[in-house]
């Protein structure tokens, strides 16, 4: 099993391929190339995180000796707890607002900034630089954006009268807007580098074919694209599920409790209201939901690669 | 395995080299950018202190701190300021594993995750006590100060909330005297109205400044009329919703329907507020003191801005004002500087120190003598600081909870989405958590 | 051609509102606090330099800088190193076990960074390496390895075998297959990762300020952000440190855009 299954025959390399089919045995690296970085990987990350979850059954308050174990008490609470509850649903709104449109407006980007323009290069640092700028910094330097004042900000420019930030049935959209505006360009990194790994051959042999461009995208691009969808909707729907630091910046789960995420309650257990143990059991169900909406994913994503 | 060794040595990469060229560089860079401490106090005898604390404190404490390594250079101070956020984030993680800094930022009095109760109360904080600075400490600031009679903190004083106002502005609407009850304020509020201006700035956006109003109003609706309503409310005897709070709530409200307040505040940032002020589109805001220098910053002359009491009765002699102590900082207890650190705050303790630290954030000072200077914007609430103030509510709410619930039910009130009935049970019960 | 003139139209309309946030900060940089206050979107008027200058002298840019730029650097090299090299055995390993330890790795994604900070922090200060560059290079590697791997997997997987079995047929070894013929294949995704994990690294405010905090070694962001306060702040100074700060990356960018832009134009011209 496989968890991407990119497509491996590639048209262009049929020929070579038979030739080599019969004689070439595919013989897997040594175990030593992957030493080093899992040996890193278990020190900094593993066995921190395997060590932090024993928290998550105690009522430790982050500081101090005072500490006793409580069982699952700490998940007990979580199940009747409003508040935590109620930020699932806002974490998985804005995490569909993001992955949708951050990777729709991510491969236009990639599509129209891999064409031979004379200005690409300056074009695609344009629509990275967003993703160069701070998460806490884009959130300060839009609430100037999102200033209520019909003569200021994106009203001015717009001739809106729209509360950005304030109005609770808007407030989360917008924190969606201005992630998506950070990280489309990121998105397009990620479809540029599939992209450029598309031989030109295959679309000139497609052109001369008489493929037209969106037959071209549907047959020749699209399939090659796979293992960059793959990438991108993964990393974009697990950051929108942990998303913090733009949430925290902008609103602080405000106002009232409208952008609340899984990620701000568990923050704010852990280091405003001083409960590091129940913050750790939330931190638990949130990487378990997290890995749980990855596999299905994996399962959805697999099948449109077969298909494709 | 040899073979691959072996290889890895003769057929390395291009790219492999180059980034081998890299690292090294960045190594060699790594060890000429050694910071000068290690070599300027070569002698190993030096003592570093390293202190984390807030960027309010910025100002303050590097003209202190410098001051100390000149009359002590055998002690160097190491700090680092973030925003308060952060600075808990990390300092929570830094206590938390057992590696204390050994001066941090601590918070007065208790109902903060880095307030003086909690992080004394688990050991963490060394204790002051024997300081000759701690003696003097006014006895209505105690509670901030201390737990369980030890003195754990050092402040430099206080500050106030009120209102705080564009002098220019309330010429133009032809306003004389700051109103000295409710019913002025409210017809001073209409006049700034019906002369065009917004009266009053509100940036709700920002979480902490929700709760400004309330805390100008509750002293004059809460605690003139009961001065123990803290014990009371500790003891279970009182509460949120059954006191002079929801009193508090409804004039907040009132002061919305009226229309005094900027259109859209749960959208409006601290920023913003700032510059309505300082720019005049607004005429005043409910602030606390330290925000002074950045609204005088903002404005075309600093001049511009003063400040009143906010009266929150409408009989002038029961109007009270809070007056909370401002951010200060602790030793850790269990450092190995402890004794040094401890002698940096006996240092601060000493009154010009508290008077160099009140002036750079526009405070009260903690004690006061003849060089003691008080920004004239705050003058007018002088004459309250000694019977009639009240420290900001939150230090003495027994939890971390109440304020962020607090913040919360307001933005929700100025929503519309809430009464206020449901504000205060959902204040009282994270009171009792 | 008239269409690739039409969307070259298109394109650079739309960076246009791509670029309105970024004007801001610019813009806000250029100002003192009175011309933020009275106007904060117009075009500074006029333009205030001192932030920089400010920006530069008392947050102590230049050695932050030096700080950020080496933390950058070996982590990125390790990074590199490290993860194509692991990324290669698990795109090509076909074993239950190499699947477990790919998944193993994917791990690290989803985790939430709150769940191992405490302990991840006793560890780093039982190894001493608080307040130095090792610790933050040690944290930035092993913290962006699965990100790193998980890319590097996805392309390797998506490279035909028959590459690396070219050389392998004339005697070369795994490493020498690696090196010479896979890893140079992998150019467009070695700059995404190299670039993606450049920008986390740059930008991140948390750990350095936990690590290196008042170590004289601070990083960028750290020093900028003492000058935010809650109710005092050097606005100016902050976007001004921001803008600088920022460019570096930028540039890399850039040059990295343009390598790889003119390597595939020359390489695959039919």
């Amino acid at each position: 099993m496989t968890l991407l299954t990119a497509r491996r025959t590639r048209p262009a390399h049929a020929g070579r391929r038979r030739r080599f089919g019969g004689r070439f045995n595919p013989e897997t690296p040594p175990w030593l190339f992957a030493a080093p970085a899992l040996v890193v990987y278990a020190l900094v990350v593993l066995y921190p995180a395997v060590s932090g979850v024993v928290y998550a059954f105690t009522d430790w308050s982050g500081i101090g000796q005072d500490m006793s174990f409580v069982g699952l008490a700490n998940f007990r609470t979580l199940l009747a707890d409003e508040q935590a509850m109620g930020s699932i649903g806002n974490t998985l709104l804005l995490t569909v607002a993001i992955v949708v449109v951050q990777n729709g407006v991510g491969l236009l980007l990639a599509l129209g900034v891999h064409a031979r323009l004379k200005s690409r290069a300056l074009l695609r640092v344009v629509f990275f630089s967003p993703v160069v700028v701070s998460p806490v910094m884009v959130a300060f330097l839009w609430k100037y954006i999102y200033n209520p004042d019909p003569s200021a900000g994106l009203n001015g420019l717009l001739g809106l009268r729209v509360d950005w930030l304030g109005d609770p049935s808007v407030a989360l959209w917008s924190i969606a807007g201005m992630v998506v505006w950070q990280y489309a360009g990121y998105s397009m990194v990620i479809f540029l580098a599939g992209l450029e790994g598309v031989p030109r051959e295959l679309h000139e042999a497609a052109m001369i074919d008489g493929a037209g461009t969106f037959q071209r995208f549907r047959y020749v691009t699209w399939p090659l694209l796979a293992p960059a969808v793959t990438i991108n909707l993964m990393l974009s729907t697990i950051g929108g599920l942990k998303l913090f630091d733009q949430v925290f910046a902008a609103t602080n789960g405000g106002p009232g409790y409208a952008t609340e995420t899984l990620s701000t309650v568990l923050y704010k257990q852990a280091f405003v209201f001083g409960k590091f143990g129940y913050s750790t059991a939330i931190a638990l169900v949130l990487a378990l939901f997290v890995a749980a909406v990855s596999l299905v994913q994996v399962y959805y994503l697999r099948g449109r690669e077969v298909s494709a | 395995m040899t073979d691959l060794l072996h290889d890895a040595r003769v057929s390395r990469g291009r790219f492999l080299r180059m980034m081998g060229g890299l690292a090294a560089a960045a190594a060699v860079t790594a060890c000429s950018t050694r910071p000068e401490t290690t070599a300027t106090t070569g002698s190993g005898a030096a003592t570093e202190l390293k202190f984390i604390g807030v960027a309010d404190q910025k100002a303050a404490m590097d003209k202190l701190a410098a001051a100390y390594q000149q009359a002590k250079p055998s002690v160097r101070i190491t700090p680092s300021y973030a925003p308060t956020d952060q600075v808990q984030t990390s300092l929570r993680t830094q206590l938390g594993a057992g590696n204390a800094p050994d001066l941090h930022v601590v918070y007065p009095g208790n109902g903060s995750a880095m307030s003086m109760t909690q992080i004394a109360g688990a050991g963490l904080l060394a204790d002051l006590s024997a300081q000759a600075w701690t003696k003097t400490i006014p006895a209505g600031f105690k509670p901030a100060f201390q737990l369980d009679g030890k003195t754990y903190i050092f402040s430099a004083g206080s500050s106030v909330i009120g209102a705080v106002y564009n002098k220019k502005v309330f010429e133009q609407a032809g306003v004389e005297a700051p109103p000295a009850t409710w019913s002025e304020f409210l017809a001073l509020c209409d006049k700034l109205k019906k002369a065009g201006v917004v009266p009053i700035a509100l940036g709700a956006q920002t979480p902490w400044v929700t709760q400004l109003i309330t805390y100008a109003l509750v002293p004059s609706t809460v605690y003139a009329k009961d001065p123990t309503f803290d014990d009371k409310q500790l003891a279970g005897q009182a509460s949120f919703a059954d006191s002079g709070w929801r009193q508090a709530m409804e004039m907040y409200l009132e002061l919305q329907k009226r229309g005094f307040f900027n259109d859209k505040p749960n959208g409006t940032t601290f920023e913003q507020q700032t510059a309505m002020v300082a720019t005049g589109k607004a005429a005043m805001a409910i602030q606390v003191s330290a925000v002074l220098p950045d609204f005088r910053k903002a404005a075309s002359s600093p001049d511009d801005l003063s400040m009143f009491p906010l009266p929150g009765a409408d009989d002038a002699n029961s109007v009270w004002i809070p007056a909370g102590v401002v951010v200060g900082l602790g030793a850790s207890a269990k450092g190995k500087n402890a004794e040094e650190a401890k002698a940096f705050i006996d240092f601060l303790g000493k009154q010009e120190n508290i008077n160099a630290w009140a002036k750079e954030i526009a405070a009260i000072p903690l004690t006061q003598d003849s060089s003691s200077t008080i920004d004239p914007a705050v003058e007018s609430f002088l004459p309250f600081t000694k019977d009639r103030a009240v420290p900001f509510m939150d230090q003495r709410w027994p939890n971390a909870e109440v304020q962020p619930v607090h913040f919360a039910v307001i933005q929700e009130l100025l929503a519309g989405d809430s009464t206020i009935d449901e504000a205060l049970k959902k204040m009282d019960e994270a009171y009792r958590k | 051609m008239r269409r690739t003139f039409l969307l070259e139209i298109v394109m650079i309309a739309v960076a246009v509102a791509f670029l309105f946030p970024v004007y801001t900060l610019v813009s806000l940089s250029l100002k003192d606090p009175g011309q933020i206050a009275q106007s904060p979107l117009a075009p500074p008027n006029p333009p205030t330099f001192g932030n920089f200058t400010t920006a530069w002298s008392a947050a102590a840019l230049g050695p932050s800088l030096v700080n950020s730029t080496v933390i950058t650097v070996v982590s990125l090299v390790a990074l590199i190193a490290l993860g194509s090299f692991a990324a290669y055995f698990l795109a090509r390993v076909r074993s239950r076990l190499g699947y477990g330890l790919y998944i193993l790795f994917l791990l690290g994604i989803v985790l939430p960074f709150q769940l191992g900070m405490i302990p991840l922090y006793e560890l780093v200060t039982d190894l001493g390496l608080i307040g130095t560059h090792a610790g933050m290079i040690l944290f930035y590697t092993g913290i962006q390895l699965p990100f790193t791997v998980f890319l590097y997997t996805g392309f390797i997987r998506a490279l035909p075998r028959e590459y690396a079995g070219a050389a392998q047929i004339d005697g070369a070894s795994h490493l020498t297959a690696f090196t010479r013929v896979v890893f140079p294949l992998l150019r467009p995704i070695t700059g995404t990762v190299l670039i993606l994990n450049a920008v986390f690294i740059w930008n991140d405010f948390f750990t350095p300020l936990v690590y290196l905090g008042g170590s004289g070694y601070e990083t960028i962001p750290v020093s900028v952000f003492a000058y935010v306060g809650q109710y005092v702040s050097q606005h100016g100074l902050v976007f001004a440190g921001l803008v600088l700060g920022a460019l570096p990356i930028v540039v890399v960018f850039l040059a990295l855009q343009r390598y790889v832009i003119k390597g595939f134009s020359s390489g695959l011209k039919g």
